[in-house]
């Protein structure tokens, strides 16, 4: 007997399906649970009543309020791409098209810095915030991290990428350098500040570390933060109440995923350095 | 062109040379992106190096300078070692493993089977979330008395397991959910690799009657050498620096067994307020993460030549 041809393609495909799938699954379904439903053995693969009280004690219970949380997070995360927009932009821009002394040195001194860990600066920068007395504030989520290598690094190499004739001819027309950099090259590397775009946003929105030590109160936590705090707090008491936390804290990346999905995979490839362009 | 000998001219007319003004441009649109990377990288990697040296209590007013203490006390510092160790199985572990089911994942989605599109969405999916929601749903599955994982597994008579509570099975537990979390980046690098392999190469082995197996391990495998280093030692970085997982699974427990070396400078630094020693435990990381990029530099520079 011969198998169906790529047999064993769809058999590999389905399994890892099931594989990413399940997880996610199992947890919406016990989200849908009461705390004893949860608790037993055998574990229940569907509510036999759904009940939406998990959801709703996730966003209006006085400490674990997931809108808020989610709130911050999107604030927090947009403004950070921003920044970061806003800083690497210029600055590779100025790598990129303007002669300078100096120019290749520093560039070169930026890109030994990659290979710095940021690991090394959370005390410092903490002490810093402390001083500053941003802790808790927006600007500790925001401006630590803006002034991004890799960010500059990559729009560099997009802007190089770009024919100068196109620069030349605004020159001619008397543009100014800003002009140039605004009408000229910004228009023409939408790609690759979205694809940039979304890599800090991501990065930023799923962060632990630094949002644990700089936040802690609810008018400033993000998501991540919100979540390991409420899983300390409130593990083995109100399960469902924990899986509903994350698989609402989920959707909206994964909506916005589904929709920009080509994006999303296309910048993905960009800032990992392999094509994609 | 007259008209831009014209420019050229209107601009040495008013007394400061093109190039003069064009580096001053230059020095303007770097300033802001210069400013803030002085302070809060350029600053803190030297304010970093300096404190390690200090006896740095955060409710001491007092911060005597006290030499290499902190490096030797870290030397002698079981803590940090088995951190360090429990890093290192962590992060060896998970490497294989995203590899594996990355390459696994990317040759799969890459034949020209139905719904091709629609399997690369939902295999990327688990890398968008959250290490928060990543854990909160996996410590449930894994959970001892309740977890639907242990329930699978009594189908086939085996367990049930306390794969977080027991010292053996903790490193591989964190590792399994690693795995599903982060297979997805590996798969995309996988992907652009294989679709830089010229097709012919695969024509002219099909002629000479090879089967797909063969074709695999001689023709797809050596040509993916470059992509496999690259996305193993990537990985080795991003999951050297494990934190989130422990912290929000296991509290780095059982005892230690899953503490890891970022999971430890937390502790040292925000947990016992011991800012210098753990300024000497970031300088150390840090130069174990850069060693690590240092070879990525090195690799990736034979890739291109590839």
């Amino acid at each position: 007997m011969r198998l169906p041809k790529h047999f064993l393609t769809y058999f590999t495909l389905l399994f890892l399906t099931a594989f990413v799938l399940f997880p996610f699954s199992i947890a919406v379904s016990q989200s849908f649970m009461t705390n004893a439903e949860v608790n037993r053995w055998p574990p229940k693969l569907f509510p036999s009543e759904p009940t939406l009280e998990a959801f709703n004690r996730v966003l209006t219970q006085p400490d674990m309020r997931l809108d808020l949380w989610l709130r911050n997070s999107l604030i927090a995360a947009t403004g950070y791409t921003l920044a970061v927009l806003v800083l690497c932009s210029p600055a590779a821009f100025a790598f990129a098209r303007l002669r300078f002394p100096g120019n290749n040195v520093l560039f070169g001194l930026l890109l030994i810095t990659i290979m710095i860990p940021p690991q090394i600066t959370l005390i410092p920068n903490y002490l810093l915030m402390k001083d500053l007395k941003w802790l808790d504030t927006f600007y500790a989520l925001i401006f630590p991290g803006a002034a991004n290598v890799f960010g500059v690094f990559l729009l560099r190499q997009f802007f190089q990428s770009i024919p100068s004739e196109l620069e030349e001819a605004a020159i001619i027309d008397g543009a100014s350098y800003f002009q140039r950099f605004w009408n000229v090259i910004l228009p023409l590397s939408s790609n690759a500040l979205v694809a940039l775009g979304i890599f800090v946003f991501l990065g930023h929105y799923n962060d632990l570390f630094w949002p644990f030590i700089v936040t802690n109160t609810l008018s400033t936590r993000t998501l991540p933060v919100g979540l390991a705090i409420l899983n300390s707090s409130y593990a083995g008491q109100f399960r469902p109440t924990i899986l509903a936390g994350a698989v609402l804290s989920s959707i909206p990346i994964l909506v916005v995923y589904i929709i920009f999905q080509r994006r999303i995979i296309r910048g993905v490839m960009l800032t990992s350095g392999l094509g994609g362009r | 062109m007259s008209q831009m000998t014209k420019v050229i001219e209107s601009n040495a007319s008013h007394g400061i040379s093109l190039r003069m003004r064009e580096s001053l441009a230059a020095y303007v649109f770097l300033a802001p992106f210069l400013t803030f990377f002085s302070i809060f990288v350029v600053r803190s990697v030297v304010v970093a190096v300096r404190m390690s040296f200090y006896e740095w209590h955060i409710l001491r007013p007092a911060r005597p300078f006290i030499g290499l203490q902190n490096y030797v006390e870290l030397l002698n510092d079981d803590v940090w070692w088995i951190s360090l160790q429990n890093t290192v199985i962590f992060t060896l572990m998970t490497v294989v493993g995203i590899t594996l089911v990355g390459l696994l994942a990317a040759v799969s989605v890459t034949k020209p089977v139905r719904g091709q599109g629609f399997f690369r969405v939902i295999l990327y999916m688990p890398t968008l979330l959250s290490v928060g929601a990543v854990g909160l749903i996996w410590v449930w599955l894994l959970n001892s008395q309740f977890g639907v994982i242990n329930y699978l597994l009594s189908f086939i008579n085996l367990g049930p397991y306390n794969w977080l509570g027991e010292p053996e099975l903790v490193l591989p537990s964190l590792s399994l959910t690693t795995i599903w979390w982060g297979f997805g980046f590996p798969m995309l690098i996988f992907i652009a690799g294989l679709q830089s392999i010229p097709e012919q190469l695969y024509e002219v082995a099909r002629i000479d009657g090879a089967n797909e197996w063969q074709i695999f391990f001689s023709i797809t495998l050596p040509l993916l050498r470059p992509t496999i280093l690259f996305v193993t030692v990537t990985g080795m970085i991003s999951h050297f620096q494990i934190y989130g997982q422990p912290f929000i699974m296991t509290a780095g427990g059982p005892g230690r067994y899953s503490y890891t070396v970022i999971f430890y400078l937390y502790q040292v630094a925000w947990t016992s307020f011991r800012m210098g020693y753990g300024a000497a435990v970031a300088v150390v990381t840090a130069l174990i993460v850069a060693s690590l990029t240092a070879m990525q530099f090195i690799f990736a520079r034979g890739r291109v030549e590839f």
